[in-house]
């Protein structure tokens, strides 16, 4: 495979996973635990746009538009039952961690009690790829690409151009600071909810776009997602669009790699081809979180 | 006992401590003052190995110790109390106590399953010197309670009687004092006065009340913005211009 | 099958898991480790066993032994970045480790028989039974373990050791500064934690006779969690009565099929939707789960 190949293909798995990594390390940030139950939000998001597509006939990006508000305020209704009470006891950040977790569970299964294990698809054509650049993509790949950079770009301007990125950003910098000076950070943390939920709604349904749907994508998904967030320094947001990137990259060049020239040392031996199954996709996040956390804990861009 | 080079400890841009040379004789107690934000805790952080140095050298019964991670420091014989008092709460406070014990033999699993009797043995004569600790520090009554459910003052005497069971040579003391009432505070003032006397142990007190200070201290330090301002003896503190304007509203 | 054999099965798969379970309370509630990928343990047991006895030939007592092992050194390595790892990063590290021991399982068919499984795994002591009471000796084999299990952690938690590790969970910070290297216990707590739980997957492979990745899905580290949570942590009998509630409600509930109207995806989903609820309403409402940690009192 040629560069150019590999690079197409980590630019649309970097924008899939950066949206997602960018909800992530946002909840990280302002509320101080890894929600476990993110990339289920996401992919309900993603099950909710197929019913309003096959079942009430609307188009899809309006469907994935509609699923967006629905899951925002699932999110917050979340917080508000679970994570809040569990702010107001001051309970360790760890048991809503653990409390994430058991939500990924409740959700995924609801999604599968719903709508069945049966694999779904997005009612999309099969297009053929066009050529850009010595690649091939098809139109919807490089919307999904596109798409992507858009709503990075519009996060970079929530962040700085609007009062609720003002606002978070102080609230980021400085918790104990911001209460104090009379933000309402519950209804800050309810926004954030809203956002982190709409933006993992966008990532999921985009995933869904390129490849399948179906309930457990939630749990397949979260480890690279996770890993991202870290990678490109939790609780950084440009560090999540930069680790998704990076790691949809390595992805792809560590699968293409062929470890026969090791071993083959220039003639010495004559092995044939070895390359690492795809089976063993996630395995190369693992890999690279371990790395990451072993050498440089906070990641690629730190934090902010 | 303690003697410390240069010290720079920076976060981003902020110098918490700059260029800071001090020393600690040994079997004397000295105290650490300046105003909030002054780089006190920053530095008993450092010393301690809780924080990472910018630069500078520490050096601890003539060893360098800068670099070296908090546990083996301690184990050498230097250990620190914290501003707001770590208790694990689910441990009970002679259990407290008994965690703080030096060199325990069922510390590792194989010895807690094989070696028993030596470890009940250990146990017992810890027990005893815990007991002891608790009569003068006043916390008998609460022996069984869970840490987490003390007073703030009761958990102060707590932090002391832990360092106590430890048995260093220099104990680093974070505000020992704050949110104890006044009779408790004589008995504890009383208590490391009688310690240092009688064990020779070195004491490096950070404290607001120059009450205090001037009551046990035989050398202060002054820091201000990560700096040293001044050293001296309580008097000697109280008396300088520079001490007195920055942070001395009259003692 | 007869009801008694119904019970003794329910009975043995229960001593299992609450093995597993106490594994995961040692981790979790004495020492504030919190792995989410305990189910590794119970796959490299069970692997282990099986394979060292089928492919090596070893005697049975050695597979046992060995699954133990090598767990336990799984444990050990997971425990390596836990230097200045805090919760959530190794959270996310043993979740995504429990899924490569998986896909190693999964893809590694020359070692492990990959998708297909390991088949005929002998079982200790078969041939001094007949069919039908082999089953109870094997009930007694795991009463047997627990009980070992039960003792041999409740002397570690009562020792000056167990007294390091809730130390540890509680402020670490505080440790360090009475020079307790806090690293060194936690790697040794989570080997003895691996061991534990090694030994859970090797009886469990067994008795099954048969396993195969599809066993060693994430799914079985969530359970484990529903049982730690719900009976409590930081105590070695919440742990087993965990593994009661949870286990009763996973295989009561494959019983009602038939007098409710829903498929069996349906109610495996319906299960697990309770389980993560069940998770969120003791951790809301009873975090302390249904047996209390106990008090060590002084005399």
């Amino acid at each position: 495979m040629d560069f150019s190949q590999i690079l197409a293909n980590g630019l649309v798995r970097g924008a899939e996973l950066s949206l997602l990594a960018i909800g992530l390390t946002m909840v990280y940030d302002i509320l101080g635990f890894a929600n476990f139950a993110h990339t289920d939000f996401a992919v309900l998001g993603a099950f909710l746009a197929y019913s309003f597509n096959q079942v009430l006939g609307l188009n899809l990006l309006f469907s994935v538009t509609l699923a967006v508000p629905v899951v925002g305020l699932i999110g917050i209704g979340v917080d508000k039952a679970i994570f809040r009470p569990l702010r107001r006891k001051e309970a360790k950040l760890v048991i809503s961690m653990i409390c994430s977790l058991g939500i990924a569970i409740a959700l995924r299964n609801i999604v599968r009690l719903i709508w069945t294990s049966h694999t779904k698809r997005y009612a999309i054509p099969v297009l053929k790829p066009i050529e850009i650049f010595g690649a091939r993509l098809t139109v919807i790949q490089i919307g999904i690409v596109l798409t992507g950079f858009l709503f990075m770009i519009l996060f970079h301007l929530l962040l700085h151009r609007t009062k609720f990125g003002k606002v978070l950003r102080a609230i980021s910098d400085n918790k104990v600071l911001a209460s104090a000076c009379a933000i309402d950070s519950e209804k800050m943390i309810q926004w954030m909810w809203f956002i982190a939920c709409a933006y993992g709604v966008i990532g999921g349904a985009m995933i869904a776009m390129e490849h399948l749907l179906y309930p457990r994508l939630g749990f397949d998904v979260i480890i690279p997602v996770f890993c991202a967030a870290i990678l490109g320094g939790i609780g950084n947001p440009y560090g999540a669009m930069l680790g998704a990137l990076t790691l949809a990259l390595a992805e792809n060049i560590i699968l293409c790699l062929d470890f026969s020239y090791l071993i083959n040392l220039g003639g010495l031996f004559n092995v044939g081809p070895i390359q690492i199954s795809t089976g063993y996709k996630p395995a190369i996040s693992f890999v690279i979180l371990v790395v990451i956390l072993l050498f440089k804990p906070t990641g690629i861009l730190g934090r902010k | 006992m303690l003697t410390i080079r240069n010290l720079q400890k920076n976060f981003g841009g902020l110098r918490a401590l700059d260029r800071v040379s001090l020393e600690v004789e040994g079997d004397s107690i000295v105290g650490l003052i300046g105003p909030n934000g002054s780089g006190k805790t920053t530095l008993f952080n450092v010393v301690s190995g809780f924080y990472e140095k910018d630069g500078g050298e520490i050096y601890f019964k003539g060893e360098r110790i800068d670099g070296l991670a908090p546990d083996e420091i301690a184990k050498k014989g230097l250990c620190r109390t914290f501003q707001v008092c770590k208790a694990p709460e689910k441990l009970t406070v002679l259990e407290n106590m008994m965690l703080a014990a030096k060199s325990q033999a069922g510390e590792n699993p194989l010895s807690a399953l094989f070696r028993r009797r030596r470890v009940s043995m250990l146990e017992k004569a810890n027990l005893d010197r815990a007991m002891d600790l608790l009569e003068v520090l006043q916390l008998v009554d609460s022996r069984n309670e869970y840490a987490g459910n003390l007073s703030g003052g009761q958990k102060k005497l707590l932090s002391l009687g832990r360092v106590f069971m430890l048995d260093p040579d220099l104990i680093l003391l974070d505000e020992p004092t704050a949110g104890v009432n006044l009779t408790l505070t004589m008995d504890l003032l009383k208590v490391i006065r009688e310690l240092q006397k009688k064990e020779s142990k070195t004491f490096f007190i950070i404290e607001h009340s120059m009450k205090v200070i001037s009551d046990i201290c035989d050398k202060v330090f002054v820091l201000n913005f990560g700096e040293k301002m001044a050293e001296g003896t309580p008097e000697e503190i109280q008396q300088d211009e520079q001490v007195l304007k920055a942070y001395l509203r009259g003692a | 099958m007869p009801l008694i054999y119904f019970l003794i099965y329910l009975l043995t798969m229960i001593g299992i898991y609450s093995l597993l379970a106490m594994s995961l309370n040692f981790q979790v509630g004495f020492t504030g480790l919190i792995n989410f990928g305990q189910v590794a343990f119970f796959c490299i047991g069970a692997y282990a066993s099986s394979l060292l006895v089928i492919k090596a030939g070893a005697p049975l007592i050695l597979g046992f032994l060995g699954g133990m092992a090598l767990s336990g050194l799984f444990g050990y390595i997971i425990s390596i970045p836990t230097k200045s790892l805090k919760a959530d990063y190794w959270a996310i590290a043993t979740l995504a480790g429990g899924e490569v021991v998986r896909l190693i399982a999964l893809n590694e068919g020359w070692l492990t028989e990959g998708p297909f499984g390991v088949m005929s795994i002998s079982q200790p002591l078969r041939w001094l039974f007949s069919k039908d009471t082999y089953p109870l000796f094997y009930l007694l084999l795991v009463v047997a373990c627990m009980a070992v299990v039960y003792f041999v952690l409740s002397l570690l938690t009562n020792s000056p050791f167990g007294r390091n590790l809730k130390a540890i969970r509680d402020e670490e910070d505080l440790c360090l500064s009475l020079g307790k290297n806090t690293r060194k216990l936690k790697l040794q707590a989570m080997v003895v934690a691996g061991m534990v739980a090694g030994l859970g997957g090797a009886l469990f492979a067994h008795y099954i006779t048969y396993i195969s990745p599809e066993n060693f899905r994430p799914i079985e580290t969530f359970l484990m969690w529903a049982m730690i949570i719900v009976g409590g942590r930081g105590n070695h009998l919440g742990a087993i009565l965990g593994a009661v509630v949870i286990q009763l409600f996973n295989v009561s509930t494959r019983f009602i099929g038939g007098y409710v109207p829903l498929g069996a995806d349906s109610m495996a989903a319906l299960r697990m939707i309770i389980i993560g609820t069940l998770i969120v309403l003791f951790l809301l409402y009873t975090p302390e789960g249904l047996v209390k940690e106990k008090k060590k009192v002084y005399h």
